[in-house]
């Protein structure tokens, strides 16, 4: 080739012609001067770049959503200029356009928070909000929502709320960065870790472990915030508050029932044990509640959905408002029936009661992730903590429950577990069969009521339903009967009255009847 | 949850207390003479009596009392230590007719101690002493024991509402100087039971001033 070019004496270099990368190939120009193999890397790379550059873009958007809960940008520049160095570091060029972009928008977002503008606008606010989407292309909705409303939350504190909010994201970046920093090597992993909305963890970190984390990190934080708040409890308090709903929103899919613990067995077990323990009705518990009552009863059903409802949750305070709430309904039913306040003594049977009855989805994960993971000063002294230890109770009271603590003979314990018999029947064991009125009064349980209500419904149908067969079949008999006596009737008529025909008899001759006829009208003359 | 609640510098303690015995022997009553001022009053406008708070005003400084109610039943006593965890003070209340509410009350106190130690502040109640021509547990027996396991023995009616606040008063003290001594031991000033246990070192702590400021409700 080279011989080529230098006979039509085009002033070419050779080193124009050879790959820009210096590989001793020859370049196209198509390929921007490189040869086809350099070309194909490059391309490669260019495409890898795109893919981290999408990523880089979605962290900064968010970082600068971050930069803005930071007000006072200066340290928050330069930390996610740092991070944007670590994430996008070795690509210049990009770095370099990306660099400036940023600094034109955090400048934007210091002029928001400078202290001339710290009763913001609401247009400026909406304004701060805006990359919001582009972020929930990776959190999930929840996620997203919790974590702005904690910064919104923690603008109104200024430098505690700041301290704060550093603080929890380094806690998270820190239990996340457990997983990271064991396998250097696995590059994917930290490439979802960019992504900073899954945080991922050690499996083998056990669930003790992570409840430690959490724990010290709440009592370091307490301890910051009492000395930044002067010793004021009730805003401690407030912030802890939602340092927990922030943090545990995040960890909840990392640490609720986690696979290095044996809370998914457990769960299994419990339930099975509930499920086996359908016949135990109120009275065996000593339940104060008559659910006969419609408000009781009505405080009874959603007493069980609150309960429910708590594996609905994720943060730990949540789920115990959960607990508070199905205390109070079951207080309600209490004081209804009972019509004075409800003591201990009447109201830990209840609640096992509606335990039994509601047989919660995954209860001991939820216990055990509330028990690691709350903060505690609300679990050990509060209201929502006493109601808490209660469900506890009534949970260890089902685990352990034997023909002993429901006032039962163990044989009679036994006969109910195998399903042999139910209690309902065998306390009036010598009398229902023979008489079924008996049945309606000795049963107590609404459904079984029901049940027997409907059977005699459906008895009552079916007697008349054989009524009006029966009917239905005797009147087609005579229907049968009727069309064939119609028919001999008529048979006989038939015979009694043969029809003869008299052919000449409709004749009518002018000439012999005259007599019969009326003389014929003559014309009279009346104008004569 | 041991002492000084969340500040570090004003102290306000925050004590839980539960309150154990057979069934009947009205602990209830007991609990809402003290917070409600009430007995068998159909006019009581709380809905339970299980979970009661109190806040104290004792020597200037804030106490937060929380009184968990226990079942009695004798089928529910194996539940006991999910309920005494972590507690400050136990009060152990027993019918002053019903020998066997006495033995009962043995019971806990032998069980507390091993499960707690001597960390818990115990006070043994007789109570209905309106009903003392009934009476069927002796006063030096009772005092006698109460001595014997460092506890401390009280006279209460519910009814007629004698020597109720005297009780718990008397309780916060002894939680008090209980719970101060335990600072005292681990010579800094904020010691939370949970931060101890869970090793954490403790942040800097500004000296805060105790504001005077009174919330006696009681």
């Amino acid at each position: 080739m080279s011989q080529r070019t230098e006979r039509r004496g085009i002033h070419v270099d050779q080193s124009d012609l050879l790959c820009k990368k210096g590989c001793g190939y020859y370049g196209n120009a198509a390929w921007q001067g490189l040869c086809s193999k350099c070309w194909r890397e490059e391309y490669q790379r260019v495409r890898q770049k795109q893919i981290q550059d999408d990523w880089a873009l979605a962290e900064k958007l968010q970082r600068e959503e971050e930069a803005a809960a930071y007000a006072s940008s200066h340290s928050a520049h330069s930390q996610s200029t740092a991070a944007q160095h670590a994430s996008v570091g070795h690509f210049s060029k990009f770095e370099e356009k990306k660099t400036n972009e940023k600094t034109r928008k955090v400048t934007t977002v210091k002029k928001f928070f400078s202290p001339s503008s710290r009763t913001t606008s609401k247009k400026e606010i909406q304004e701060v909000k805006a990359p919001s989407p582009s972020i929930s292309r990776h959190a999930s909705f929840d996620t997203d929502q919790v974590s702005k409303e904690f910064v919104d939350f923690l603008k109104n504190l200024h430098k505690p709320g700041r301290e704060t909010y550093k603080q929890c994201r380094a806690f998270l970046l820190n239990m996340s960065s457990k997983k990271v920093c064991c396998p250097p090597e696995t590059i994917t992993v930290s490439i979802s870790y960019q992504n900073k909305e899954t945080f991922l963890f050690r499996q083998d970190l056990g669930a003790d472990e992570l409840s430690e984390c959490v724990q010290d990190f709440y009592q370091n934080l307490a301890d910051r915030l009492i000395s930044h708040f002067k010793g004021s409890s009730e805003s401690v308090e407030q912030v802890m508050d939602q340092v927990e709903k922030y943090i545990m929103t995040r960890l909840y899919k990392s640490v609720f029932c986690p696979e290095t613990t044996d809370d998914e067995k457990k769960d299994l077990a419990t339930q099975d044990r509930i499920r086996a323990l359908h016949w135990v009705t109120i009275q065996m518990l000593c339940v104060s509640m008559e659910e006969d009552i419609p408000e009781v009863s009505e405080n009874v059903v959603k007493a069980i959905t609150d309960i429910i409802e708590m594996d609905s949750k994720r943060v730990p305070r949540d789920k115990l408002a959960c607990i508070t709430r199905c205390s109070k309904h079951i207080f309600s039913a209490i004081r209804i029936t009972k019509n004075e306040p409800a003591s201990a003594d009447d109201f830990l049977p209840a609640l096992i009661y509606i335990v039994l009855k509601a047989n919660p989805p995954r209860l001991q994960s939820n216990i055990q992730y509330i028990t690691r993971f709350c903060n505690p000063s609300r679990l050990m002294t509060g209201e929502d903590g006493y109601y808490f230890t209660n469900l506890c109770c009534a949970v260890a009271f089902i685990e352990k429950l034997n023909a002993q603590s429901l006032n039962l003979s163990p044989e009679e314990f036994e006969r109910f577990m195998s399903g042999q018999t139910s209690p309902q029947f065998s306390s009036s064991d010598s009398d229902w069969p023979c008489s079924e009125s008996g049945l309606g009064t000795t049963v107590t349980n609404p459904v079984l009521v029901q049940l027997n209500h409907n059977l005699e419904l459906l008895t009552g149908l079916c007697t008349r339903q054989e009524a009006v067969m029966e009917a239905a079949q005797s009147l087609q008999a005579d229907l049968l009967t009727w069309s064939d006596s119609v028919q001999q009737e008529v048979h006989n008529i038939l015979e009694k009255y043969p029809l003869e025909i008299i052919s000449k008899v409709s004749a009518i001759d002018a000439n012999t009847d005259n007599d019969n006829l009326p003389s014929p009208i003559k014309p009279q003359v009346f104008a004569d | 949850m041991a002492t000084a609640g969340a500040s570090g510098g004003s102290k306000t303690f925050s004590f839980k207390v539960v309150l154990l015995g057979e069934g009947c022997v009205g602990k209830t009553s007991l609990v809402l003479r003290y917070c409600e001022n009430k007995f068998n009053d159909k006019h009581i406008t709380t809905l339970q009596a299980s979970f009661l708070t109190k806040k104290l005003n004792i020597t200037g400084k804030r106490v937060n009392l929380a009184i968990w109610d226990t079942a009695g039943q004798e089928r529910f006593h194996a539940l006991g230590p999910i309920y005494y965890r972590d507690s400050n003070g136990a009060v152990l209340v027993y019918d002053i007719t019903d020998e066997d509410s006495f033995q009962k009350v043995k019971n806990w106190v032998k069980e507390l101690r091993k499960m707690l130690g001597n960390d818990i502040c115990l006070c043994i109640v007789g109570n209905k002493t309106d009903l003392d021509k009934d009476r069927h547990v002796s006063v030096e027996e009772a005092e006698s024991y109460a001595e014997s396991v460092g506890a401390r023995h009280y006279h209460t009616s519910a009814k007629l509402n004698k020597g109720i606040e005297e009780l718990f008063l008397d309780l916060c003290k002894r939680m008090m100087e209980t719970a101060q001594a335990e600072e005292r031991a681990k010579g800094n000033g904020a010691s939370q039971s949970a931060s101890s246990r869970r090793g954490v070192q403790i942040v800097d702590d500004e000296p805060q001033a105790t504001p005077a400021r009174g919330c006696c409700s009681g």
